[in-house]
């Protein structure tokens, strides 16, 4: 006890002196000439524009997920998911559809669900078509493509339809819940805290997200670094490179979507702008993939799920989209 | 009562979240960032965060013993009272981006992000014509009947448009109206993505007439001596989406321009081919060095935000 005491505040130390010195290097710096390169101001700059592009949506996220962990009770949802597998898969997939989330916004809000007993597979359906499948993502993907439905319907029906082959086969391989450090007994928090007034309940919803912020956000930060990084410093062309047939450029279009790690809202206009270069299949793919799952969003599931369920929810959903927009494509 | 020291950081960096994010929209460094037609979310972002950021206070003094409200099955991090080398690296992440965000103004992107998101590769074909046919075709009669019998057949609002618009529909049909009318083509900001659209994909029309635009220079390899492009970056959404557009000119001392100098230029519009592709190309006849602007970006026309 002694010890960690000392140790405590040692690390506070470090700390104050750490913030002490953030605040005052702008004030040191002001007017001088930075020696950072511009390289790594661009970065920053990508990066930055990233979060504050993802922040929000993270916040409604934690919001949600205190709100749930606060107000829902296991015997609420134990009422609302159907008993059968399928049923319960379809379910997640169109609750998914109808509900407007982004692929970093969603993954706080899974976990908790997951956490109240939602069995794993409809996690995952509700996980890959909410950022995939709702109004601002469609509306986008129709104007991105020159005001043409084609591609928007494409997008959100064999998107729809690769979600629930993928969670399907998640409800074969995977019994238990895969969440990281899970304790196994859940308690009810929301039947507890029914007899305490309501403000103070809004009030532990809103502590909880706070924590939940500070959990999640780490990962975002990190991923969105990443993802900053590698725009910065890898050409895109250096993946053009690898060929033009369709399974080869399929493959590019799903790499670049995971690279590039951008907001299923913002994404359809980047598509579009390969509509010369590759052919429609690709592209679809490109716009499938990339919602689902991509490097900042992989990073934040992995805080939350298992390695080992993260990589083959990775494969699952690298191998089913692709097989299924090249199934499309015979259509 | 007791001092909890990790509420207290983490009320901190709530705290200046609140002031990096309500900051952005005093200065409007936003629009560096993001397109400023999104920033309605980053506003609200500065809300949650200044009441996550009051809740948080009350947190820092508490009594030793609380009573938390899911002490058990909860599968997140509390951290209240003991560190570890792991609390220590979460924190300083998420102090990384306030401390950049404080300390580095944001940079405007230039000719090496261009170099890597690919220009002239991706975009410039002029082969694929399926999509659009029926609407260039449009465009042609369109543009012949003007030109051959002078009627306004604009206004009779059959024109089908590429997109929809936040200026109303009627200043864009107006200031597309003018693309096509007019024998000097001025690429204004607002109008600069629908003008190189409709330039770039059907180019024949245009041949010969004035253009005049600003942007910065950007060269690939593979240049002659006599052309640049001249570009702007598209921001759909925040600069992480930002594609790069711009036209190919030619004139004789391309070479002596340094990438990333903003110019403005006036030229007449040729057609060339680069790459193997049909494109328009401007044939520069006069050229101004200028100070890069405060918006150095432009915005796709249409919005979801009608």
């Amino acid at each position: 006890m002694q010890s960690r005491q000392k140790q405590s505040v040692n690390f506070s130390t470090v700390f104050v002196l750490g913030i002490l010195l953030v605040l005052l290097i702008p004030l040191l710096l002001r007017g001088k000439s930075l020696a950072i390169p511009n390289s790594f101001q661009q970065l920053n700059t990508i990066f930055l524009s990233i979060l504050i592009e993802a922040i929000p949506f993270v916040l409604i996220g934690v919001l949600i997920a205190g709100f749930i962990q606060i107000f829902i009770t296991e015997e609420h949802i134990r009422a609302c998911i159907p008993k059968n597998k399928f049923l319960a898969v379809l379910m997640s997939c169109v609750v998914g559809a109808a509900f407007p989330a982004c692929e970093c916004g969603i993954v706080p809000i899974v976990r908790r669900l997951i956490g109240k007993g939602v069995p794993l597979y409809a996690g995952v359906g509700f996980l890959l078509t909410g950022p995939l499948i709702n109004p601002i993502v469609i509306l986008s993907t129709y104007m991105a493509f020159g005001n043409d439905m084609e591609m928007a319907l494409l997008r959100m029906g064999v998107g729809f339809v690769a979600a629930l082959a993928i969670a399907l086969v998640i409800s074969i391989l995977f019994k238990s819940n895969q969440l990281k450090k899970s304790k196994g007994s859940h308690h009810l928090d929301a039947r507890v805290n029914k007899k305490q007034p309501f403000i103070t309940r809004v009030n532990d919803m809103l502590k909880h997200s706070i924590d939940e912020f500070f959990d999640m956000s780490k990962y975002l930060i990190a991923g969105a670094f990443v993802a900053a990084f590698l725009q910065t410093y890898v050409s895109t062309q250096s993946l053009l490179l690898f060929g033009d047939n369709q399974v080869q450029s399929t493959i590019v279009m799903m790499a670049l979507a995971f690279v590039l790690s951008l907001c299923s809202e913002a994404d359809a206009f980047i598509g579009a702008s390969f509509r010369n270069v590759f052919p429609t299949t690709s592209i679809l793919a490109f716009l499938i993939y990339g919602p689902m799952i991509d490097l900042k969003n992989t990073i934040m599931l992995l805080s939350v799920f298992k390695a080992k369920f993260v990589f083959v929810l990775f494969l699952l959903i690298t191998i089913i989209v692709f097989i299924f927009v090249n199934l499309a494509s015979f259509i | 009562m007791r001092f909890h020291f990790q509420h207290f950081l983490k009320a901190i960096l709530l705290g200046l979240f609140t002031l990096f994010f309500t900051n952005l929209h005093i200065t409007g460094d936003i629009t560096k960032y993001i397109n400023p037609k999104y920033d309605f979310m980053s506003k609200i972002a500065a809300v949650f965060f200044l009441v996550l950021f009051l809740i948080q206070l009350s947190r820092i003094w508490q009594k030793k013993h609380i009573h938390h409200v899911c002490s058990h099955g909860c599968s997140h991090d509390h951290g209240n009272d003991y560190w570890s080398l792991k609390r220590v690296v979460g924190y300083s992440i998420v102090a990384f981006p306030i401390i950049t965000g404080f300390t580095l103004s944001p940079a405007t992107l230039d000719s090496s992000i261009a170099a890597n998101k690919g220009f002239l590769l991706s975009q410039g074909s002029n082969e694929e014509k399926v999509d659009s046919s029926d609407k260039d075709s449009l465009m042609e009669d369109a543009e012949s009947l003007v030109e051959k019998e002078n009627i306004d057949i604009y206004s009779s609002e059959h024109i089908p448009l590429p997109n929809n618009n936040y200026l109303s529909e009627e200043e864009y049909n107006d200031k597309f109206r003018l693309l096509q009318e007019s024998e000097t083509i001025q690429m204004t900001d607002d109008m600069f993505s629908s003008y190189y659209g409709e330039i770039n994909e059907n180019p024949q029309p245009y041949v010969g007439k004035t253009i005049k635009m600003s942007g910065f220079v950007f060269k690939e390899d593979g240049f002659t001596n006599n052309q640049l492009v001249i570009s702007r970056f598209l921001i759909t959404h925040c600069i992480a989406d930002a594609s790069i557009i711009g036209f190919l000119a030619e004139f004789q001392g391309a070479e002596t321009i340094e990438e990333d100098t903003w110019i403005e230029i006036e030229g007449v519009i040729d057609i060339g081919t680069y790459g193997g592709y049909e494109l328009p190309i401007i044939k520069v006849t006069s050229l101004n060095v200028v100070d890069e602007p405060s918006e150095p970006y432009i915005y796709p026309v249409l919005t979801l935000l009608e």
